[in-house]
């Protein structure tokens, strides 16, 4: 079995070696192997090719020089003598004759070394024969998942969760060409390897190819109802595309950024969930909740934000009147603490569990709660509930203790685009909370103490354990706490407003979500973005109505 | 007001001005430009003449790249200069511009643009300061851009997109990653055709014999170079951290001139009469941290390390033959110890360690260049194995908020330590 990772290599040729090809493209589970082989700061396919490369055993392996990561890959594998047959195809960058008849003299090489490799004799006929006509695409309305390979788990998940049919069209996933192999079978072998050669350039260019112009050809498919546009941490190729597609298409795109480990599911899922919804046009999940029965003649509902650091109820009438509110610490699992904060909310109205009619839950831990009918992601409650908070709302800035979000929606409270943060603390009520804890004040003094500052000082680190030693040696200068804490506001200010500047933000507005409390961060963010934000008392409850609100729509 | 804080003073000015008025920015920028250029800024005693005068030819490089656009060729380092500095046009890369920048303290308004433009965070800071002085304004655009895949893949990132978004005319020249008489013929073609697009967009006409002339001046450079490197071991030339930095840019982007000639030869005549010292050897991977703190309390003005030499600079400087100019260009391309596999840096490395005399060898790995990182732990393992310690710096040479200074100035500190006691 030969494996590969790229759809520019000649897998039609091991045909004529009677040998099958597989695509190596599974997601790891860790990076220890390959970290300690390289360095931490690569790619997570490249370590995960290494992982598999260097911990299994991957007899025979074609690789391609598509990036530096690439480079450097076959280099440890090649240093580990792990493969008993290990190539660099030496791809070009361009479509060009003379590109072409480089990469053709490479295959015969790589023919002729596998022979010699393995003993066995190329058959011709049989590799001419290994050429598949292309099926023609389907055309009917699709999603596409565009950008860097997603890995097999991954695209599962999307496709389970799209209302449409999924077409992955990442990097090597969208291998097509077509070749003319009667002609090819009287050539010389020379030229039938460029011929090859040429067809393999042909296929439609991957982002490496550096061909912007073509690849903008992507999203002008009438069928394309909406792009999920994947890329790798530490990958640069697909960054600009996505930022230019964004610019220029008007259709529904998610970016997701993963570092091609099994990690972070969660939040994944949350976020291709979230745009499912918007695509199909409302909150209706496919996740519906076999229905409990419901006293038919009580009139309230509720909705359970249950978040990484708090789990907020709301309860709500029929006419939309907010009737009890509880925001408690999550603590001791979410469903623990939203059966507890729940059963607070209805003490505190004198109601009990059977006057809900409908419980809809959202948050983080929405799918670990028993009780409950339905659930959103937090992205689409908040975005209802900021419009009821406000019907002038249309940029929601949220900013969390585990995640920052900021979401654009339209009059009527719809979701029209939005981003998170990546996995990192900047920019995160978290952040604020350890910088709190390294400079021995409370959240309550951290949220006042900055107002007063007079020297701008800039915390230039966005990672937390960078910022924390800035902050002590500051202080070892003897710099003024408010100072401090006010490059600290600054530094939020300015990772959120880098979010706020990616959803083409427009006036209105409003700032949900603990940190909404901390008055320093709040004035920062204004003075960055050079406006006001609507903070109201409800701030931090803006997920649980917006999901009190979905519940009142199915009640 | 001491020197950093006028540093940091003028970073704070360029700022301002990127934000309110790009062109009044760059006119800020070249101002500044001449008056390091004229010495009153940056005088320092304390630097070989060499050195002295490489920075200011550097420095006019950029003001050249600034205000003459129209002249200016905005280039992948590892593109042979020659053809475009015989044609009267100047070109800049990515690296040096970025440095630049960065060295006046100007670069994070140039970064935070990058990202709000789209550029991945994990790209590497150089490329990003660069794409943001261009997004900005502040970096007019060039006549010609020309680029190549060698060394980097941040540049087959960069270029395309900003070849595309600002329609300049352009030409890219592949490098095979094979090591081959073969290759140098096929890159040694590309070359051909690069000169006549050089001529076509400049207007210029280049004639075998001007670059005949520039290849043995680039001829001359490389062998006083490569002279150089012999004095390294026993004396020591006064140099602060950007000293090899501009060797770097005079090994490529002024290659074929005769600044970059004159440099060279002063710099052998200043290594000849320059006495030894103590200072620990080291041989340096890549990039220079010039910009950090730490690197430069170690290692600028002090008898206590020392770059002997810095693989960015001694890979430009080959044995080549002049006479045949394409064949030696592609030469330098394809023989470059950036190209193919890891094992031809380490081997070079190794001899250069050598040859130098080095206690160490560091591997500065800059935040997002793969090629580097990629391999550190096998330069480590070749380097140590051939005897020499071997520190992987991690660090950002570009975009300081990447790293922890504290934490650079502890293992640098701690290295310099461990060599000393090796002694
Ligand atoms: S980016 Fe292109 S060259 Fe690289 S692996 Fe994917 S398809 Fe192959
Ligand atoms: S994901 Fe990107 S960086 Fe990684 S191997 Fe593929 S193209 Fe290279
Ligand atoms: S530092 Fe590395 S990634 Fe950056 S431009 Fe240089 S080679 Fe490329």
């Amino acid at each position: 079995m030969i494996k590969y990772v790229c759809k520019y290599t000649p897998v039609e040729l091991f045909s004529g070696f009677s040998q099958e090809c597989s695509l190596l493209d599974e997601v790891a589970d860790n990076f220890e192997v390959s970290e300690r082989a390289s360095h931490i700061n690569l790619c997570g396919f490249g370590k995960a090719l290494m992982e598999s490369t260097l911990s299994e055993d991957t007899q025979e392996l074609i690789l391609i020089n598509c990036c530096d990561t690439m480079n450097r890959a076959y280099d440890v594998i090649d240093d580990t003598k792990a493969c008993d047959f290990l190539f660099m195809l030496d791809l070009p960058h361009q479509n060009s004759d003379s590109a072409a008849q480089e990469l053709g003299k490479r295959l015969l090489r790589l023919k002729n070394e596998y022979a010699a490799s393995s003993g066995i004799p190329f058959d011709k006929e049989a590799f001419l024969n290994a050429f598949a006509p292309t099926a023609p695409s389907e055309s009917e309305p699709y999603v596409g998942i565009l950008g860097v390979r997603v890995g097999k788990q991954l695209e599962e998940t999307i496709s389970s969760l799209m209302p449409l049919p999924v077409r992955n069209l990442t990097c090597v996933s969208n291998r097509e060409f077509t070749c003319d192999t009667k002609a090819m079978a009287d050539m010389s072998e020379e030229d039938m390897f460029t011929a090859y050669a040429v067809a393999l350039l042909s296929q439609f260019p991957c982002g490496r190819m550096g061909m912007p112009e073509i690849r903008c050809k992507l999203f002008d498919d009438k069928n394309l109802k909406g792009i999920i546009y994947h890329s790798i941490k530490f990958c640069d190729y697909y960054e600009f595309e996505y930022v230019g597609f964004k610019r220029d298409t008007t259709l529904p795109i998610l970016k997701l950024e993963t570092d091609y480990t099994r990690q972070s599911e969660g939040q994944l899922r949350t976020r291709i969930q979230a745009f499912a919804e918007t695509l199909s046009g409302a909150a209706d999940t496919n996740q519906v909740v076999a229905k409990v029965p419901t006293p038919a003649n009580t009139s309230y509902v509720a909705g359970i934000d249950s978040g990484s650091a708090s789990t907020d109820v709301v309860i709500m009438d029929t006419a939309e009147n907010i009737i009890s509110t509880v925001i408690a610490p999550t603590g001791g699992g979410a469903n623990n603490s939203a059966e507890q904060a729940l059963s607070d909310a209805l003490s505190k109205a004198a109601l009990s569990r059977s006057d809900i009619r409908v419980i809809v839950k959202t948050g983080y831990g929405r799918d670990y709660i028993a009780d409950g009918d339905d659930s959103v992601t937090e992205i689409t409650c908040h975005a209802a509930g900021a419009h009821f908070l406000s019907a002038q709302a249309r940029t929601v800035i949220d900013i969390g203790g585990q995640d920052s979000k900021v979401i654009r929606i339209d009059e009527t409270g719809a979701v029209q685009n939005f981003v998170m943060n990546d996995k990192c603390a900047a920019g995160t009520g978290r952040f604020l909370e350890m910088m709190a804890r390294a400079l021995g004040l409370t959240l309550e003094q951290i949220s006042e103490i900055g107002l007063d500052w007079e020297e701008d000082i800039t915390i230039s680190s966005m990672c937390t354990v960078f910022a924390e030693s800035e902050v002590v040696s500051l202080v070892a200068q003897n710099k003024a706490l408010e100072d401090i804490v006010h490059g600290l506001n600054s530094s939020v200010a300015s990772k959120v407003g880098g979010l706020v500047n990616r959803v083409s933000p427009q006036e209105g507005y409003i700032m949900t979500g603990g940190v909404a409390k901390n008055r320093g961060v709040v004035k920062a963010l204004e003075d960055k973005l050079e406006t006001n934000l609507y903070i109201c008392e409800h701030a931090q409850l803006c997920g649980a109505i917006g999901a009190a609100l979905f519940a009142l729509e199915r009640a | 007001m001491d020197r950093e804080e006028q540093v940091e003073k003028f970073g704070q000015l360029i700022q301002k001005a990127v934000l309110e008025d790009p062109v009044k920015a760059r006119k800020i920028l070249i101002n500044a430009c001449r008056i390091q250029q004229a010495g009153s800024v940056l005088p320092s005693s304390k630097v070989s003449p060499s050195h002295r005068y490489a920075s200011r030819q550097i420095t006019a490089t950029m003001v050249d790249a600034l205000s003459s656009p129209e002249k200016s060729a905005m280039v992948s380092i590892f593109i042979p200069s020659e053809p475009l500095n015989v044609a009267g046009i100047t070109p800049f890369s990515v690296e040096a511009l970025s440095g630049f920048l960065g060295g006046v303290h100007a670069e994070q308004v140039f970064l935070d643009a990058a990202e709000e433009d789209g550029a991945s965070k994990t790209l590497c800071s150089f490329h990003r300061i660069f794409h943001g002085a261009m997004g900005s304004g502040v970096v007019p655009n060039p006549k010609m851009l020309i680029y190549t895949n060698l060394a980097c893949d941040a540049n087959m990132t960069s270029f395309p997109y900003l070849i595309n978004r600002f329609k300049i005319p352009s030409f890219f020249v592949e490098v095979p990653y094979e090591r081959s008489e073969d290759a140098v013929q096929h890159v040694a073609g590309q070359l051909r055709e690069m000169v006549t697009f050089i001529s076509d967009v400049s207007g210029k006409k280049i004639t075998d014999n001007m670059l005949q002339e520039a290849m043995q001046r680039s001829h001359r450079t490389s062998e006083y170079y490569l002279e150089h490197l012999k004095y390294q071991a026993d004396h020591a030339m006064k140099s602060d951290i950007a000293s090899e930095l501009y060797a770097v840019f005079t090994g490529h982007i002024m290659m074929g001139t005769k600044k970059a000639e004159t440099y060279a030869r002063r710099m052998l005549s200043d290594i000849k009469k320059a006495k030894g010292n103590d200072a620990i050897r080291l041989v340096w991977l890549h990039m220079i941290p010039f910009l950090q703190p730490s690197a430069n309390k170690y290692l600028s003005f002090t008898d206590r390390a020392r770059i002997v030499a810095c693989d960015l600079v001694y890979d430009s400087m080959m044995h080549i033959d002049p006479t045949n100019p394409y064949e030696a260009m592609a030469h330098r391309m394809v023989y470059s110890c950036y190209n193919g596999d890891y094992k031809l840096r380490a081997q070079r490395a190794q001899q250069v360690a050598e040859q130098t005399k080095a206690d160490g060898i560091v591997v500065f790995a800059h935040w997002g260049c793969k090629g580097t990182l990629g391999a550190s732990a096998l330069f480590k393992r070749d380097f140590e194995e051939a005897g020499y310690p071997t520190l992987i710096l991690d660090g950002d040479g570009g975009d300081p908020a990447n790293c922890s200074d504290g934490q650079m100035a502890t293992r640098f500190g701690a290295y310099l330590e461990m060599l000393e006691d090796r002694r």
